[in-house]
């Protein structure tokens, strides 16, 4: 079988080259862990220099409050400093992220219900950090006044009962369904159509061209050994995430085979999608420039980190032809949602499907057997 | 059942927006027999190759290559032929046995019979103790002699070659005739080259045809084309003294045309000089002379080729210099 012939090269090729192996399997656990680490989803220790002029008991119980939150989650590390302008002076440099200034009426204006003020003065060029500090300063002041009322005994408030419909997910585990689509996509991209443009930049399509094997032998054999080998290499990536995060499984054999049907499907269609990109190119430099472009476009609109629902329109629009964001939802239906079964994640399937097809039977039609 | 002709040729064109390639070129090749190409870069030899071997479509005109259209059916062409295009074409990253053995596959031959195949194969072109080694750690020769191998997995009636020995040192280029040789003797194999070494035409070919801006210029055996032009070969006589009578004997000869005299040295354009070289130095001895040194300047498909397109091919012609006298250093060489 010619097809045959041309996954045995490639996987062959693959398997002498340990440097690659390695690499697609690292980059995708090292984007775990220094996204997992360096963007976690919640803000941790963000310096916050204190000038405290007030000794009463409203200024102390408001620095027990913030006490508990520096000790607790850890949003803030509380620094106290003497002097105001000392403090001001380090946020503009940056070394606060805020000051927050207690004046020495505090207390007493609280005690009086006469407008009780405090300062703090943030860093607002760093966004994200100062709406985290602005959040706990104001949930620590809010708790002085009601400290001694229990929540429950205010009979006349209205209350949100939380309830989490799925077993607890932490920041890092809510990753994993992005590194294993990311890996299925580096995979798609450095096997399949791009060892035809290698083979084409190094002149070797040439001898094969002059053979009998067909187009459809080309891009079905390429297609196939990059998919075989892209789906090793996610499920190798899938078990390192699990063994890294912790995830945890309450029907392994039906979490496992809808997975790797995600996976394939998914790897099937990048796989195409990448021939019909690259079929014509004949130098690698090209896929080097279109690696980090598509990367983003196909990426980060995927809801991998940030949900497709906060998107603006146009971007919605586009995450709606986005195979890897119906790769994304499936996944973490799948591995997070163990209950849901297909019904979940059936028009995911059907989508991927379709992509699949559609993109393998356009990278058939406008491959040109030619050199 | 065999053609007669192994390739046929009919107004065949290719244009690339204003430029033409190849220009209408008709000829055909007979089945067994070895086909040169001749021409300097950029003469359409690639094209034309490559159009004859189906990569290429042409823009006008049509080829049969082992009975069957280029065009219309290219699948079929390609299962009888075999080529080995200009640029080294073997994957680094396999071995050599691997390289044989996808080729094998791509032509659907049972696995069996692929590895006697590949074995004996390997075994002509002397690469089977690296069989197992990857093509990177080849040298020029080597990959070559390997890519040859590789496009005769399938018993191919027809042999194309682009430049098979370009950049290739003289050893090397002899051990690859002296295989294409015997492979065609073994297996009845038409073959068809592309070459701008002359004394690989003539020493090799069994009919050449020069080709120039994309057109055939002429088309013969070689020694019908150098025979085609005016002039002939040419013997140099380096002597201890020119005498008049020694003039006279030499004009005398029959296969002398004319004679020039530049110091010691003698110029005679002579019909057929290497056979009727002896000839004349014998006539030298009648007369008392001594010859110091002989050069024969051959007529050569380089005189052929500078005769039809005004140009040289290359810098090179066919030249056979000869010391003569006790003690002197014999050389041969071109």
């Amino acid at each position: 079988m010619r097809i045959t012939a041309i996954i045995d090269r490639d996987l062959k090729k693959f398997r002498r080259n340990p440097l690659v192996i390695a690499m697609s399997v690292v980059m995708p656990i090292l984007y775990l862990l220094i996204l997992g680490h360096s963007f976690q989803g919640k803000l941790t220790r963000l310096p916050v220099a204190v000038v405290r002029a007030d000794e009463g008991a409203a200024s102390r119980r408001l620095m027990e409050n913030l006490r508990a939150v520096a000790a607790g989650p850890r949003t803030v590390d509380l620094l106290p400093v003497v002097d105001a302008e000392a403090a001001l002076a380090g946020v503009r440099n940056g070394t606060y992220k805020a000051a927050l200034l207690i004046p020495a009426d505090f207390s007493r204006r609280l005690n009086r219900r006469n407008r009780p003020e405090i300062g703090l003065f943030l860093d607002n060029t760093d966004a994200i950090s100062a709406a985290g500090i602005e959040a706990v300063v104001n949930g620590a002041l809010r708790a002085v006044g009601e400290e001694y009322v229990a929540v429950r005994e205010k009979k006349d408030a209205n209350y949100l009962r939380e309830v989490n419909l799925f077993r607890q997910i932490d920041y890092f585990q809510s990753l994993v369904p992005g590194v294993i689509i990311m890996a299925v996509f580096l995979g798609s991209l450095t096997t399949g159509a791009f060892n035809l443009v290698m083979d084409r930049f190094l002149g070797v399509d040439e001898s094969y061209m002059l053979t009998p094997v067909t187009k459809a032998d080309i891009v079905g054999g390429l297609i196939l050994s990059g998919l075989m080998i892209t789906t090793c290499i996610a499920l190798l990536i899938f078990s390192l995430s699990v063994l890294i995060t912790g995830i945890t499984f309450q029907h392994f054999g039906r979490q496992f085979l809808l997975l790797l049907a995600v996976i394939v499907l998914t790897t099937l269609g990048l796989l195409s999608l990448m021939f019909l990109i690259l079929g014509r190119f004949s130098h690698p430099r090209i896929v080097g420039l279109l690696s980090g472009f598509l990367n983003v476009i196909l990426f980060f609109p995927s809801g991998a980190i940030y949900p497709v629902a906060s998107f603006p329109d146009w971007l919605r629009a586009f995450a709606r032809v986005n195979p890897e964001a119906y790769a994304v939802h499936a996944l973490k239906a799948i591995l997070f949602k163990d209950a849901a079964g297909p019904t979940a994640i059936g028009g995911d399937l059907s989508f991927l499907t379709l992509f699949a097809g559609g993109m393998l039977l356009l990278a058939v039609l406008t491959f040109r057997r030619k050199i | 059942m065999e053609e007669k002709f192994a390739v046929e040729v009919c107004e065949i064109s290719r244009r690339y927006g204003d430029f033409t390639a190849v220009d209408g070129i008709s000829f055909s090749v007979a089945t067994g027999e070895i086909f040169g190409f001749l021409g300097p870069n950029g003469a359409g030899k690639t094209t034309l190759i490559r159009m004859l071997t189906t990569l290429l479509t042409p823009t006008g005109g049509d080829a049969r290559v082992a009975g069957r259209g280029v065009v219309a059916d290219p699948e079929a062409v390609r299962r009888q032929i075999g080529v080995v295009p200009q640029a080294m074409t073997s994957d680094l990253d396999l071995t050599a046995y691997e390289n044989m053995d996808i080729y094998g596959r791509f032509y659907d031959i049972p696995s069996r019979e692929r590895r006697q195949r590949i074995a004996e194969l390997l075994e002509t072109v002397g690469l089977t103790a690296r069989a197992g080694d990857l093509v990177a750690s080849f040298s020029g020769g080597m990959r070559r002699r390997l890519e040859i191998a590789r496009v005769l997995i399938h018993r191919p009636r027809i042999l194309f070659l682009d430049e098979p020995t370009t950049g290739l040192d003289p050893q090397s280029r002899r051990v690859i005739w002296d295989f294409l040789l015997r492979f065609r003797e073994g297996e009845a194999m038409t073959i068809f080259l592309t070459t701008h070494y002359m004394e690989e035409a003539e020493e090799f070919c069994e009919r050449v045809a020069i080709i120039d801006h994309g057109k055939i210029v002429v088309i013969g055996t070689p020694a019908e084309l150098k025979g085609q032009i005016p002039g002939s070969d040419s013997i140099a006589l380096r002597l201890d003294a020119i005498t008049a009578p020694l003039l006279d004997a030499i004009r005398a000869l029959a296969f002398v045309r004319t004679v020039n005299v530049e110091g010691d040295l003698l110029r005679a354009g002579v019909d057929n000089g290497a056979a009727n070289l002896l000839a004349m130095l014998e006539a030298v001895k009648a007369q008392g002379g001594a010859v110091l040194a002989t050069t024969i300047h051959e007529q050569s498909l380089e005189d052929v080729f500078i005769h039809h397109t005004g140009k040289a091919l290359r810098d090179e012609t066919k030249k056979v210099d000869f010391l003569i006298g006790a003690g002197a250093p014999r050389r041969l060489g071109r």
